[in-house]
């Protein structure tokens, strides 16, 4: 009797705690974005599904939607895959200093984004930063990259994956050297080149690993490039850095338009459970667990 | 053979140059931290201070609790890593190990739980902490954040890497359940466990949005926090101060990994991530 | 990592033996001391925007009052931060006591916070102060903190305008009159002859996430942002100002396209000749740039006079019961002191919107003979209009408007006049007019 309880007792503390803070916010969040509201007058109005009508067919919307699109490609290059390249390298490609890299490459992970959205902000800065000094020499300048589109969020993103890589790189790490050594030494005795042994061997074997690094990076990716937004750009220029979630905090905080901004948040869960399903059912099965 | 070592100097003076790159800002931030304030906006470029100063570090001791705030962080990002992960084990342990009704709802239920914005429970969340007469007490930061599917995930996922037979076994010997946790899991997914509670405390340490709605007054007040009063759109940044903060909230972290460095790679190395 | 977690748990069990809690300590206050009315004071004053200031004027105050005990709340993020937080903390049913707004929040403040008009508690509570408020502002100075359907929110406390920062040792180079241009026209002109001589942008005007400084040029040339409710800025002298504006940015490049830090810090670092921004800067760039830095006020429009938007904020009283309402104005009366008013002028580089502040003894004379940047400001005082703030639920939404349409018009995206015309209509379906 007591052993069919104890999953329960188990999962009670987990679920308790995500139920109160995070599930009832939640549903509550769902029921404001049926309403025209701004979060203290005392009246809420009710207007069915007007927000959402107004969300989905506003111009706004749409370039923010393809933004957030665009964060998850540029993130998933330097986050994902570039790690993994590098993991690979540095476990079976060189010889020495692995254990140089290995702490050197965790470093910038430490930082708070605050900090470094400051740091390059001065880095970068376009006129005056050092790079633009060094760019001076060389003759070439910076383009004023935080009011044009497009590069404004593949540098805002740099300075995510500059903080995200060291922590994906030692766990992708981690993972790939767990990798059996036999069959990477069969392999190479077989005259494989590094680039199959990565694609072939290495990448489906550690593919659980993977797939964590994956969802952390499209989920925590998108709201740790909130602080970036938020510090240098303001989701500026014209929209042209907001992703879906620094928009919801922009409608509810900047503009005061609580309803809005439950209904985008409504519409960023939607479009993530979605992403989890086709992972779930076109990823998870593929993965390679041992003895499972 | 030569060929070989040629191709391998070429992979190290990339992989150098790219750590040169990445650990630039930071060499940037320690140098400007040393800075007198007119030099860091006239001398960007140069990394060695022309008029070595201690002024911003001995300022900030004299302005505000530092030492105080910093033991607020560490006590904030501890309890919620020990909590977060305490929660996760236990839960993924069921999710694994157990079969019961409405199981893979559950899990997914949870999984989805990864992806509602800090936005939609950030205003309701403040109803509860404040009802409980939490607020400006570093308490009311950690309290709604002491569990995490992420780690529930990542457990999971760790745990299904181990061969059921195992635990089977062992139930069958009749052992508590604490001693299979404690004896059989834990150790096979050291790993996962590392990362995760590195992953949530650098996570809490360096959090801020939440802990502005909740800390009040400077003396409560947390590392992120602190780094807010130096940093002003209207009155300017106080770009040297604010490093010289920036240097001591990452030295802590950094310091730990530093320490540990070597055990946290070796649990990682010995039995991998599966 | 076991090891890890157990000496983490341990070292959080020692720490928080250590560290007491504040809840303890608030409850032993209470208990000791029963007679002083606590209340709070939220501001967005960071160091480097007067925030010892704050501290001091809080500890000078309570040390010398019986009766009333102050707590100070930095709010990050400036009134946009503050406003937020205060939502959170109305929608527990609590209240601060006295609240920063800032001027593109009157409305909205007042339309959704409960407060209380400074001069009814003063009536209710001190009698003898009755004129306190007609005696030290001018008449254009409060009614700055007037919303639009005529309540006096609150008291006008930080008070700023956009000057113009010259870098007197680039314009000598660019062989330029070192005393600054005096009009917009000049300024076009310098700005261009910066470009020439010394290779350097000639201007840069500020770019926050605000309309300020763009509606300080706009107005300045005859346009109103809002005229009966009804947006109007698209007229004939909003585009003439937005196109001369547009001309600098696009056409010429002589003007800097930038977010507000970088062009600051451009500035301080001599690569950029003149500078459009707050009064509030002042210290910053006095302290920091190395060359001969000056300010000069506000260009005007040839034949035209000067419109300034006021920036910074007013002081309101959200305290809701009697005892707390007293014991607020008995808070703000010192800070509108002159002597408050002189240490908060020094301490953040807010113009004192007070009268006599400035010329008296124990006021400001000294620090203005000393700071001369600060003379500026002053002298333009005459000039301060409110900052727009759109009535309705739509304000704010009607103010990001415009911050949209500056994206678009300085990225060269889009037509002025076009543009223009599109926001106002935009934003007049907003307001329902």
């Amino acid at each position: 009797m007591l052993e069919k309880l104890k999953p329960y007792l188990f999962l009670a503390p987990a679920i308790v705690l995500l139920l109160v803070f995070t599930v009832i916010p939640m549903v509550y969040t769902l029921y404001l974005s049926f309403f025209d509201w701004n979060m203290i007058s005392p009246t809420k109005e009710f207007v069915g599904l007007d927000n959402y009508i107004n969300i989905l067919t506003n111009d706004t919307t749409k370039k923010v939607i393809f933004n957030t699109f665009f964060y998850i490609v540029v993130l998933i290059l330097f986050n994902c895959v570039i790690t993994y390249i590098f993991a690979f390298i540095i476990g079976y490609v060189v010889k020495r200093f692995k254990g140089f890299y290995k702490v050197a490459f965790f470093i910038p992970s430490v930082i708070s984004l605050v900090v470094g959205s400051i740091l390059f902000t001065w880095i970068l800065n376009p006129i005056s930063g050092p790079v633009a000094i060094i760019g001076e020499m060389f003759g070439f300048s910076i383009p004023n990259w935080s009011k044009t589109d497009g590069l404004v969020i593949i540098v805002l993103s740099l300075i995510v994956s500059w903080k995200v890589f060291g922590y994906n790189f030692i766990v992708l790490y981690a993972s790939v050297v767990g990798v059996s050594k036999e069959i990477i030494e069969a392999a190479r005795l077989d005259n494989i080149s590094n680039l199959r042994i990565f694609i072939d061997i290495v990448l489906p074997m550690s593919s659980a690993t993977g797939f964590y690094i994956l969802i952390l990076t499209i989920v925590q990716g998108l709201q740790y490039v909130f602080t970036p937004i938020k510090v240098i750009t303001q989701g500026g220029p014209n929209y042209g850095s907001s992703n879906l979630i620094y928009q919801a905090y922009h409608e509810a905080f900047v503009v005061y338009k609580t309803g809005q901004s439950a209904a985008l948040a409504m519409i960023t869960l939607l479009i993530f459970v979605i992403l989890l399903l086709l992972e779930f059912l076109f990823v998870e099965r593929r993965i390679y667990y041992e003895n499972s | 053979m030569k060929t070989a070592n040629y191709k391998n100097m070429i992979l190290h003076i990339i992989l150098i140059s790219f750590i040169l790159l990445t650990i630039y800002p930071i060499v940037f931030a320690i140098s400007n931290s040393f800075k007198e304030l007119s030099e860091a906006f006239t001398s960007t470029l140069s990394l060695i201070p022309e008029k070595f100063t201690l002024e911003n570090y001995t300022g900030l001791f004299d302005s505000i609790p530092i030492v105080g705030i910093t033991i607020n962080t560490l006590i904030t990002a501890s309890v919620i890593t020990v909590a977060k992960v305490a929660t996760s084990f236990l839960a993924a342990y069921a999710i694994v190990y157990y079969q019961f009704k409405f199981k893979n709802v559950t899990y997914f239920a949870l999984i989805c739980t990864i992806f509602i914005p800090f936005t939609v429970t950030m205003i309701p969340n403040y109803l509860i902490i404040s009802e409980l007469g939490l607020q400006n007490n570093i308490w009311g930061v950690i309290l709604p954040q002491m569990a995490d599917a992420i780690g529930i995930f990542m457990l999971t996922q760790s745990m299904k890497g181990i061969p059921k037979s195992l635990i089977e076994a062992a139930k069958l010997d009749n052992i508590p359940t604490k001693y299979i946790m404690k004896d059989h899991i834990l150790p096979m997914v050291k790993p996962a466990v590392t990362s995760t509670s590195i992953w949530f405390f650098i996570l809490a340490w360096n959090e801020y949005v939440w802990p502005v709605l909740i800390l009040k007054t400077t003396e409560n007040f947390t590392l992120p926090l602190a780094l807010q009063l130096y940093i002003s759109s209207e009155g300017g940044t106080n770009f040297t101060v604010a490093m010289a903060l920036s240097v001591i909230t990452m030295a802590i972290p950094l310091g730990l990994y530093l320490i540990f460095q070597k055990h946290i790679i070796n649990t990682f190395t010995t039995s991998g991530i599966k | 990592m076991k090891k890890f977690l157990l000496l983490m748990s341990l070292l959080v069990l020692v720490l928080s033996a250590c560290a007491p809690t504040s809840g303890e300590e608030d409850k032993k206050e209470e208990a000791g001391s029963g007679e002083k009315t606590k209340i709070e004071y939220w501001h967005v004053n960071a160091e480097t925007l007067g925030g010892k200031t704050v501290e001091k004027l809080v500890a000078d105050f309570n040390a010398q009052s019986d009766t009333v005990e102050v707590t100070a709340k930095f709010n990050p993020d400036m009134y946009k931060g503050l406003m937020q937080n205060l939502q959170a903390e109305a929608a527990t049913g609590n209240s601060p006591a006295v609240v920063q707004v800032g001027w593109a929040f009157l409305d909205y403040f007042s339309q959704n916070f409960e407060y209380v008009e400074p001069q009814t508690v003063i009536d209710k509570h001190f009698p003898e102060s009755k004129t306190f408020l007609e005696d030290n502002f001018l008449p254009n100075i409060i009614d700055l903190a007037k919303n639009s359907e005529g309540s006096q929110v609150g008291i006008p406390y930080s008070l700023s305008t956009p000057v113009l920062y010259i870098n007197k040792d680039m314009l000598k180079e660019a062989g330029l009159d070192e005393n600054g241009p005096k009009t917009w026209q000049d300024v076009e002109k310098f700005a261009k002859q910066i470009k020439e001589k010394t290779g350097n942008y000639g201007i840069y005007i500020q770019e926050p996430a605000d309309n300020w400084a763009t509606q300080a040029i706009l107005e300045s040339n005859g346009a109103k942002m809002l005229d009966n409710g009804k947006a109007t800025f698209a007229s004939k002298e909003g585009i003439e100002a937005y196109e001369m504006y547009k001309k600098m940015v696009v056409d010429d490049k002589t003007a800097l396209h930038i977010g507000w830090d970088q062009g600051i810090q451009g500035f301080i670092d001599g690569k950029v000749g003149m500078m459009y921004t707050t009064i509030a800067q002042r210290s910053n760039v006095q302290n920091n740039a190395k060359f001969d830095v000056a300010t000069v006020k506000s260009p005007a429009f040839e034949g035209k006079e000067v419109r300034l938007p006021a920036g910074g904020a007013m002081l309101a009283i959200t305290a809701k019961d009697e005892k707390e309402q007293k014991a607020a104005w008995e808070f703000m009366e010192y800070l509108y002191s002159v002597e408050g008013m002189a240490e908060w002028t020094k301490g953040t580089g807010y113009v004192p919107p007070r009268k006599d502040v400035a010329q008296s003894e124990n006021g400001l004379k000294a620090f203005l003979e000393e700071n001369e940047m600060m003379n500026a400001a002053i002298e333009q005082m005459d000039g301060v209009v409110p900052w727009t703030s759109f009535p309705g639920n739509s304000g704010l939404e009607a103010e990001q408007k415009l911050l949209d349409i500056r994206d678009e018009i300085l990225g060269g995206s889009v037509d002025v006049e076009e543009g223009l015309k599109k926001t106002e209509k935009e934003i007049n379906e907003l307001l329902g007019k």
